[in-house]
């Protein structure tokens, strides 16, 4: 009981880590970011190369979260912006970059499952039960991340302008917020979270050029039942995640792997506002 | 005189004659290559036409009509695994094969029906049908998955026996289908009724209250799509004789999209070409290059998609145009206007009020927008609503013609109650709306947006152009009023604002509605313009004793055309009466000064 518990909390804790990139670019931009599973697997493979060079797995963090910055740069300048009127064509584009992101890692690194040795080991007895530690470490990532992203939105001015923005953009620029700025910035910062998650889920998981795509459609469903808040996703990771385990648990796996997305569909046919207040 | 009915005549012949003519050279093409073409290509072809097939399919759900499809895979899939499973755990015979063709094409439409369900309603947003074509491929590969030897799980069925032809033979029918689906497809969407697919692309809202059921039309062309789709898929199984889970997936699915991105959605031939020249393409350079090879693939399509939405096929067809000798336009085919018979309405109709409101209100959250208002409009009357922004006079119009709006009371059209309905079947009790903004579909010509417009009450041809439209005469009144008449085949996107407000005025019209709202009807026209419209106006209602609801701020302009005035403030009606009484009062004098809500109290409480 206690284990399905945990399980239920490092779940919600996980699908928190992968979708809040995409909720940050979901929010601010009203497009769905397709190359968020590229950035997640180029995220995995930073943490590869991390490895290789004999650095410590913990320097795959921040290497990442520069990585996908600067590619993010790039992306938001030249696919990314000409888009901001056709959101439909984003999605495409975007998912097309994944596409191009796979081929460009596959010829650098091969096809195959590359492995990273896991920061660390075993597991740890918590009220009487053994449980994975890594995981439980990632509860307090992903407690920071939350943290972290509520301060930049509520305690830096670029914070602000974000808020206005989501709000209500005409009135943004006419405020004289550059609007531009802060998707520029939004988007990024939705990339390097991206790759960071990508780095920070590889011992949980195995490194190969498709690895991200599993996580999209989830993340996906999880954002458009989030809206833009931090809290909705929250929310809606802890219910939709715990479903999930319940599911996988109780019924059978694979029918655990469909539960998100089935039920984030219906419930966006009955509440298309989803976890989000409306 | 007898010109013209030759011009006619023939241009209504032509878009037959000339489909029938492109396809019956593709088939004699496709015998010769039969014969001609190596072993290796005709084997990759047939499998390239039949996603061409179901290319086109997300083609017309997608360049056509907008809804931006990720599931045409699944039922590709569906047709593949009924024969495949039939074939596998029964045996294959011919009523075998047809009852698997039967029961993938019913299990295709049934599930079709189960997400136009979900996918299509009043006020679903395009990327909710989006989500929806994606979840359904994910669901249905995991129910592969969990199929265990039934399904054949994630390495699919394969050794089962088929239809014994020679491989020529499948070449020709793959082929012969391709071409009959784009045909059938190519003489629709120029059809008078296929136009109606870009209408929706262009502007949803405005099919809605032209009375068109938007989202019942988009089922039934997913409902299309998906039988074509696993019709193209039970083919597949029969000529390759395996199925794998792959078929039906979402990466499928999202190819298909690729293809017809890159060779033009919105153009049939550009999908087709796509599709075969990736597909073949693959076949010939994935062993050469392997990861290259779907690079290239990936970076056409992301350049395509952010420089040129419109794919290759434009590129191409002006290409071809420059290339080839000068030919007449075939889009310029001129349509005559003509004047349709007026409906019968008894004189009954008059007594009773053609616009009954009791006690509307709209609140969002705590916040009251409109707050019990009640009056009735009878046919023949003008009837003017002012007041100062944000007094709820949009707001009502909004009350009137979709009975989702309100928060309270109740709206009666005609004698009839509009409860909850749609905005389209208020529209089938008379009411017409025109918009604040002038909306017209930008890419159809005058002709074709009036013709959207006539849709409910004269379901126009699958299969061809009618060079006559009929509208009735206060739409024609407009028309010619404005010069529109002369102007039947331009694009909207061409036309002038003021054009543009007469033309959405003409398509409201074209409803015959008994009501017409009109929200701020002479925003940004010139004097002159303003002048032509109100007396428009004033022999709708008088003439074709119909009655309007106006919405305006220019008093001076409400002066002279209402005759009647209602003054709204704050989400109440402050006043309601004739034309002298409302604008010599002190009350609307203080409304529009912005004075003191006091005064307008006190006036309230002096009147009741």
């Amino acid at each position: 009981m206690l284990n399905l518990g945990l399980d239920v909390a490092t779940t919600a804790a996980i699908l928190f880590i992968v979708s809040a990139g995409l909720l940050m670019v979901f929010g601010v931009m009203k497009i769905i970011n397709f190359s968020h599973g590229a950035f997640l697997t180029v995220g995995g493979y930073a943490s590869v190369i991390v490895a290789h060079l004999g650095l410590a797995w913990w320097w795959g963090v921040p290497f990442a979260l520069a990585i996908g910055f600067v590619l993010g740069i790039a992306v938001e300048r030249f696919i990314v912006r000409p888009l901001y009127a056709r959101p439909l064509d984003a999605i495409l584009a975007t998912w097309g970059l994944g596409i191009i992101v796979g081929q460009i890692v596959t010829l650098i690194f091969g096809r195959g499952v590359q492995m990273v040795a896991s920061p660390v080991e075993g597991a740890i007895p918590l009220f009487g039960v053994q449980y994975s530690a890594y995981r439980l470490i990632l509860i307090g990532v992903a407690l920071v991340i939350a943290l972290a992203l509520g301060w930049l939105l509520n305690g830096t001015r670029l914070g602000l302008q974000t808020r206005a923005v989501i709000m209500n953009e005409a009135l943004a620029r006419g405020l004289g917020i550059s609007s531009s700025r802060v998707r520029f910035m939004t988007f990024c910062t939705g990339a390097a979270l991206a790759s960071a998650a990508g780095c920070l889920i590889t011992p949980l998981a195995s490194v190969d050029p498709n690895m991200g795509v599993p996580w999209i459609v989830g993340a996906f469903m999880l954002v458009l039942v989030s809206g833009s808040s931090l809290l909705s996703l929250a929310v809606a990771s802890i219910v939709l995640g715990g479903a999930q385990v319940l599911v996988s648990t109780f019924v059978n796996p694979v029918l655990g792997g469909l539960t998100i997305a089935v039920l984030a569909a219906l419930l966006l046919r009955f509440r298309p506002e989803g976890f989000a207040r409306g | 005189m007898a010109d013209s009915a030759y011009a006619l005549r023939a241009s209504a012949a032509s878009p037959w004659r000339r489909a029938l003519l492109a396809g019956g050279v593709a088939l004699v093409l496709l015998a010769v290559c039969s014969v001609v073409l190596p072993t290796f290509l005709v084997n990759n072809l047939i499998r390239a036409f039949l996603y061409a097939a179901v290319a086109l399919t997300v083609d017309l759900l997608w360049g056509y009509t907008g809804i931006l499809t990720f599931g045409q895979s699944a039922f590709f899939g569906i047709g593949a695994y009924a024969a495949g499973l039939i074939f596998t755990h029964a045996g294959f015979s011919l009523p075998l094969a047809a009852g698997a063709l039967v029961a993938g094409i019913g299990a295709a439409w049934l599930v079709s029906r189960a997400v136009g369900w979900l996918a299509f309603y009043h006020g679903a947003s395009p990327l909710y049908a989006s989500v929806v074509t994606l979840v359904l491929p994910i669901v249905l590969v995991q129910g592969i998955y969990s199929g265990g030897e039934f399904t054949g799980s994630s390495s699919g069925l394969s050794g089962f026996d088929s239809f014994d032809i020679p491989l020529e033979a499948w070449f020709f029918i793959a082929g012969a289908f391709l071409i009959c689906l784009a045909v059938t497809a190519w003489m629709f969407v120029r059809s008078d009724a296929g136009r109606l697919l870009v209408a929706i692309r262009e502007n949803e809202a405005r099919c809605e209250y032209l009375g068109i059921d938007v989202s019942r039309y988009k089922a039934r062309l997913m409902d299309t799509c998906a039988v074509i789709a696993a019709f193209a898929g039970f083919l597949f199984a029969c000529v390759q004789m395996v199925v794998a889970p792959e078929y039906a997936g979402f990466v499928f699915g999202t190819e298909l999209v690729i293809w017809v991105a890159l060779g033009g959605r919105g153009s049939l031939i550009g999908p087709i070409a796509g599709t075969m020249l990736i597909d073949v393409g693959s076949a010939y350079l994935s062993g050469n290059l392997p990861y290259v090879w779907t690079l290239l693939v990936g970076v056409a399509f992301v350049v395509v998609i952010v420089a040129m939405p419109r794919g290759l096929a434009p590129v191409v067809a002006i290409g071809a145009r420059r290339a080839l000798p000068r030919r007449r336009r075939a889009d310029a085919e001129p349509v005559v206007f003509a004047v349709a018979k007026a409906r019968e309405h008894g004189g009954a109709e008059e007594a009773r009020p053609a616009l009954s409101i009791r006690g509307v209100q709209k609140h969002f959250g705590s916040l009251k927008v409109l707050d019990g208002i009640s009056f009735d409009a009878r046919a023949g009357e003008l009837l003017s609503l002012i007041g100062p922004n944000g007094a709820g006079k949009s707001t009502l119009m909004r009350c009137i013609a979709d009975g989702a709006e309100r928060s309270a009371g109740s709206v009666e059209i005609g004698g009839t109650d509009i409860r909850t309905l749609a905005p389209y079947d208020c529209v089938a009790l008379g009411i017409g709306r025109k918009f604040q903004t002038a909306t017209v579909f930008e890419s159809l010509t005058v002709a074709e947006a009036l013709r959207i417009a006539r849709h409910r009450v004269a379901p126009p041809s699958k299969w061809q152009r009618s060079p006559v439209l009929e509208l009735p005469q206060p739409a024609l009144d407009v028309l010619r009023l404005t010069g529109l008449d002369r102007m039947p085949g331009r694009e909207c996107r061409y036309l002038s604002h003021g054009q543009k407000q007469a033309l959405e005025l003409a398509m409201v019209l074209a409803l015959e509605p008994r009501t017409v709202l009109l929200d701020e009807p002479t925003a940004g026209l010139t004097k002159q313009e303003r002048t032509q419209i109100g007396e428009i106006f004033v022999a709708l209602s008088s003439r074709y004793r119909m009655c309007l609801l106006l919405v305006e701020h220019d008093l001076e302009f409400v002066q002279q055309i209402s005759s009647r005035i209602i003054v709204l403030h704050q989400g109440r009606i402050v006043m309601d009466g004739g034309v002298d009484e409302v604008v010599n009062s002190e009350l609307v004098r203080s409304v529009y000064a912005g004075e003191s809500h006091a005064a307008a109290g006190t006036q309230e409480e002096g009147r009741a």
